[in-house]
This record gives structure tokens, sequence and C-alpha cells, in this order.
């Protein structure tokens, strides 16, 4: 268990900066996800911590030690490759001992330790076969094992659900989720995917060209979004981001007027697509295709303003292709960011048009 | 539609059916035909050893043995083309190999005899081969051959066992290491390859003069690893870049070493590699000429190959019986190591190239 502190951290591959300037505190026994797109360097932060990069400047605290130049081999970290790195020639007993050979663990005991692990992750029966001869998921359990054999201080994830199939990623999502409960051990979670960060972690890093973008509960993402970039990354299918002017207690988009408050100059207006409502009032559109999604129908509306998506609840679609509609919202579910610097408005409204 | 329904696909069919017969069996000639004049030489090399009597010239056995052999190709691929089943082809390969067993005993087996393979138990047969035809005068000094095939086989393993161990370490190093000049390196591998060896050949004798290894085993075994290196730290390095950085850098937080991290998790994975080049170099130390021809002097230095190009020197008119005898015991070591690793070499083209 450990406190990981990231201070000032610097990391550079020759010329080009990956990671400029690196703030962060994680809290022992934390779950947190690195969230973000591709090449943000969430992979990057995560490499530092397990050792295998060194960082080109500021610090990096484990329990408020600086371990910037300690050896990877004597962090105590475990780590889940999105690969697994399983060791293809090693059964799947030898891949879980392996952490242990180095330690100079009594046989007796190291074995006793792979048992507890595997069964801990529910691969006890599969100890004798090559990793070649399991599934996805029973490779990702046995990377998991490998692991937390060693009784990690910290536990990396390096997208561990991106190569399992859809109902495999959910039941993964739980048993890792209640792992972490179990075990309490301070988990970093690498990945892309919002859902999977959303529904593990206790606190998501958003992070984007290498900078710290918002860090915060998923209901603070998702509900206090502090950009734009966030707002656009976090929720699916993705929040209506409708670009306007507002001048004297009106953003104007393509006629469109909608009263604000507490905004002026070029904004965006953020509306999630659940927010938004078919009404009586609101702004006009014509629905041009209905996606059904099981238990919400995703509504997909031309407006003067460009393409809405409208979310419903229930099975059944209401409305049909071709509808002239009004879609109206609640105002206190408008976000306006401020398109320059592309922050969000604090306390910053729009109304529905009547 | 109706022209449509006029169309008679039976014959269409047939059509292509019989097309598709007569192409294979041209094909299939025609391949056979070419590919006798490879085999021929290997099957009468084999022949000759076993048949060939000194100070006879006789090629009749030859074309007898041909007569059972060519029947027997064709009629082995007449059965994998007809059988219908796994059970009919190995019944008719069966019926095949033991008619023409049956055959080449009867046509060849009165000629056969291991008269020939005098060298393995007589070190001065060239005197006993000559004074059949009633010569006598001096014949070359032979080594007993069993002494040459162990200098060819301390060449061969030595040269082996060094070009695999150098080769895997740079080949690792190459692969994982960002170093300056590391392209510059790559390619200066691959044009040392492209040297012709003979040209190097006098300057080599000079540096081998010089350093007091003329003349030695030793002083072959460092030429043949300068020039088998190049090659084989390629093909490893193909192997090493088909590892994945992941499994590496697992290990490398399981708590090893870089060290133990190549030894236990890397290592293993390039396994088919190692045996690859190991064989490839053994075989090439095996069958090495030009150097030992140009570096060894002394017959306690003659490699299997200087042997047989005594051999050839000495005997050749009198009796090429013998030749061939000695060309075959140089063969087999070759034949076997080939057989035994030909599931590695063919991974080599597939795992190594690529990379």
């Amino acid at each position: 268990m450990a406190k990981i502190e990231f201070r000032n951290v610097v990391k550079r591959f020759g010329a080009v900066e990956v990671i400029p300037d690196m703030n962060l505190v994680i809290e022992d026994g934390e779950f947190v996800a690195l969230l973000g797109p591709s090449g943000c360097g969430k992979s990057t932060s995560l490499f530092m911590l397990a050792g295998i990069y060194l960082p080109s400047g500021g610090e990096l605290l484990f329990d408020g030690h600086v371990v910037n130049e300690v050896e990877a081999r004597d962090r105590n970290v475990g780590i889940v490759f999105q690969s697994y790195a399983l060791y293809p020639h090693m059964s799947v007993r030898d891949n879980i001992l392996f952490p242990l050979r180095f330690k100079k663990t009594p046989r007796d005991e190291a074995l006793a330790r792979v048992k507890a692990a595997a069964e801990l992750v529910r691969v006890a029966e599969l100890l004798d076969r090559r990793p070649s001869e399991l599934s996805g998921g029973q490779q990702q359990r046995v990377a998991l094992a490998r692991a937390l054999v060693k009784e990690p201080k910290l536990l990396l994830l390096d997208e561990p659900l991106s190569n399992l199939d859809a109902s495999l990623r959910l039941s993964m999502r739980t048993e890792i989720k209640s792992l972490h409960a179990q075990l309490g051990v301070t988990t970093v979670l690498v990945t892309h995917d919002q859902i999977e960060a959303t529904t593990m972690a206790d606190r998501i890093i958003c992070m984007r060209a290498g900078q710290i973008e918002q860090v915060g509960t998923p209901d603070d993402l998702y509900l206090k979004p502090s950009s734009l970039f966030v707002a656009g990354f976090i929720g699916s299918p993705p929040i209506n981001l409708i670009a306007g002017e507002a001048e004297g207690g009106t953003v104007t988009v393509n006629g469109v007027r909608f009263p604000v408050e507490g905004a002026s100059g070029a904004v965006t207006v953020g509306l999630r697509p659940e927010h938004l409502r078919f009404g009586n009032t609101g702004f006009a559109g014509r629905i041009a295709q209905i996606e059904p999604m099981g238990r919400e129908i995703l509504y997909v509306v031309e407006t003067g303003m460009g393409v809405v998506r409208v979310l419903e609840q229930g099975s059944s679609a209401g409305h049909s292709t071709g509808e002239e509609v009004r879609i109206g919202f609640q105002p206190e579910n408008s976000l306006v960011f401020e398109t320059a610097r592309q922050k969000l408005i604090a306390g910053a409204h729009v109304q529905a048009p009547i | 539609m109706a022209a449509r329904a006029m169309v008679d696909w039976d014959a269409l069919a047939a059509r292509a059916r019989v097309a598709r017969r007569t192409k294979a069996v041209v094909l299939y000639a025609f391949l056979i035909a070419v590919s006798l004049p490879i085999i021929l030489p290997y099957f009468w090399l084999v022949t000759i050893a076993f048949s060939a009597k000194t100070g006879v010239a006789d090629t009749a056995v030859l074309w007898r043995s041909m007569a059972v052999v060519i029947p027997a190709v064709v009629a082995f691929w007449l059965v994998a083309a007809l059988a219908q089943s796994r059970r009919q082809l190995w019944i008719g390969f069966a019926a095949v190999a033991a008619i023409a067993i049956v055959a080449f005993a009867l046509l060849v087996g009165p000629d056969l005899h291991l008269g020939n393979f005098i060298f393995l138990w007589e070190p001065d047969f060239a005197s006993v081969v000559r004074s059949r035809i009633g010569e006598v005068k001096g014949a070359v000094q032979f080594p007993n051959v069993w002494h040459a095939f162990g200098n060819s086989i301390l060449i061969a393993g030595a040269q082996t066992a060094i070009v695999v161990t150098v080769a895997s370490l740079a080949a690792y190093y190459l692969s994982r290491f960002q170093f300056p000049g590391r392209s510059s390196m790559l390619r200066s591998l691959l044009v040392l390859h492209a040297f012709p060896v003979l040209t190097l050949i006098v300057p080599m004798f000079l540096m081998l003069y010089w350093i007091g290894l003329l003349d030695t085993l030793s002083g072959v075994i460092i030429v043949l690893v300068a020039f088998e290196l190049p090659f084989a730290i390629f093909i490893m390095k193909g192997f090493f870049d088909a590892v994945p950085w992941d499994i590496e850098m697992s290990a490398l937080t399981d708590g090893a070493s870089r060290r133990q991290a190549f030894v236990s998790v890397v290592l293993p994975q390039v396994r088919n590699g190692i045996l690859a080049i190991a064989v490839f170099t053994f075989i090439r130390g095996w069958e090495e000429y030009i150097f030992v021809f140009t570096f060894l002097i002394r017959n306690s230095n003659w490699t299997m190959s200087l042997y047989m190009y005594w051999v050839r020197d000495d005997v050749m008119g009198v009796d090429y019986g013998v030749v061939s005898a000695v060309g075959v015991f140089y063969l087999v070591p070759s034949l076997i190591l080939y057989m035994a690793a030909q599931r590695y070499l063919m991974q080599m083209s597939i795992g190594g190239v690529k990379g």
C-alpha cells in the first residue's frame, strides 16, 4: 500500500516532450483511472510508476520517498499489461510463481501464495496449463494473479480490458473492482474507455497531450466538466456542443436564440443527449434517424444548428423518422463553455428558446 | 431467362474437370522430369559407394538402379494422385515400396558390398587399393579418417558454440537498444556478408601467419566465426524483434534484473532461432573447404573436406568407389542433423526474415 505523488514530473523522449509538468497525488488505497485518448501520456505515466521509464525531471514519490532512480524490480509494483505479457514458455503456475523467484521466498510458502492468488482470481484449476491454452479472460486473470502474488504496494492496470469481448469486459470490471475493495491496494488504471474509468475508479484523472485536464470523481467529470475536451470525452452518446455568440443575455446560433445567464462573447453550449426532451417548446428540428439502444432510444435530429442527439428512455420509439419536433431542456442541465479558452464558465446556464 | 436455361451446366463442369486433370498431369510430369537430374547424383553417389569395385569402370549397375528408381518415383506419384483415402494411400505406398525393394534386390543387390568403406578401418587404404591393381608406388600418407572426422566436429562445434553465443548477445543488443550508429551498423552487417570470402583469403593468410595461428584449428575457427557472425546476428535480430517488449517489462517489474529477464524470459522465446543458426553454422563449418584448404597444412589437421580432397586426388583414377564411400561418410552427419532440425529450419524462413 502506498501513497503516490507526482511532483512537477517531466518526461521527454529525445526532443519530444510527452509530459511537460505533471502534479498529482494518489492516496493510499485509492483506485484511480488515467483516462485519455491514445498518445496523451497516460501509459508513459504508468511506466514511470513501474520504473520502466525514468522521469526526465521532477520527483516521483512513494509514501513520501523519492523513487525516481529506484529500479523497477525494487519497487514492488504489480502490473497487468494490455497484452497480458504472460511468459508463453511457462505454465500458469510458473508464471504466477515468477515474481516470487527473485524474492527468495521459501518454496512451500511460494507455492501456497501462488495457490492463494490463483484462487483469488479463480484460475486455480488452470495451474498446469500453458498461457496459449487459455482464453483471453483466463489469461487476464492469470496476469492479475501474477501481479498480485507479490502483494504489491501499487497495482498498475494498462488497458486491462481492451482485449476482452463485451460481456467478459463487464464481468471483469466487476471483479477487478471487488478485488480492489477486498485487498485495498492502491490501483492505477490506464484506459481510453470512459466507461471503464467511470465504472471502476474512485477518481478519474483525465489527460490530454501530456497534461492533466481535470481530476475528479466520475460524477464531477460528467456533470461539471472543466473543459470542452472533458465534456466531449466523457459520456456516450457524446454531449451536443453548439457554438454561438452570447450578447445581451442571449446566445444566438444560426438565428436560434437561447437566453443565457452569466456569459458573454463566443461561447459553446453543451447539452447532454439524455437531458434533452421533445415537447411543445424549444428549438425546432426534424428527426433524421432513430437508433434503438435497448432500453433507450437515440434520435438523431437535424436542426438549424447542425445535428443534435436526443436520448429518450423506453424501448419503443415514440417518434418516427421525418417528424418535425421541438427540443427543450432544464436550464440547470446546460453547460456553457468559453469557446476561446475551451473552459467551463462556472454557474452559467442557457434556457431553451420558447 | 430462356437463353440462360439453355446452358448445359453438366457439359461445362465436365470440360472444366478434364482441363483441371490435364493440367495437373502435365504439371506433375514436368516436375518429376526436372527433379530427376537433381535426385540422381545423390542416388548414384550412394549406389556407387556400395557397388563399385577397384579398377572396374562398370556403369551398367547405375542404369539398372535407375530402371528401378524412376518407375518407383512415378508409381509413388500415381498412388498419391489416385488414392481416395489415407488408407489406400498407405497401402499403395507400401505396395510400390515392396515391389521396388524386390526389384532393387534382384537387379542391383548382387553388386552391393561394403568393401569401399575400407578407409574406416584401414588408415593406409590407399596402398591397399593400389596394390590390388599392382601399383605399389608411394601414396599420400592419410591420417586416420576418424581423426579428420574429429577435427571437423571440433571446428564445426567450436564455431557453432561461439557464433550462437556472440550472435544472441549482439542481436539482442541491436534489437533492444538505441545507440548512435545503430542503423549504419545494421546496414554494414549485410555488406560484410556480401563479400566473397575468397577475396579476403590473402590478407587472412597473412594475419594468421603473423598471429601465429596458421595451420592451427583455432585459427580456422576464428576466421569462420568472423564470416558467419553477420548473417547469424541478422537472423537472430529478427527473432528478438518478434519478442514483445511487454514480456520483458513484465519480468523487470516482477523483480528480475535485465540479465535475469534476458535469460529466463527472452531467450526461451528465441529458442527456435538459436537452433536454426546453430544448425546452419554447424553445417557451414562441417562443409568448410576453402579456408581449411588454405590455412591448414599438416595432415594431422585435416578435416573431412581435406580428407575427401586428398582421397579424390590419390585414388580417383583407381577406385572411384572409395571416393564415393568417403563422400557418403562425409554426408551422413549433416544429413542426420538436417533431418533432426528440419522443423526449426522451416521456421527460420518464417520467423526470422520477417523481422
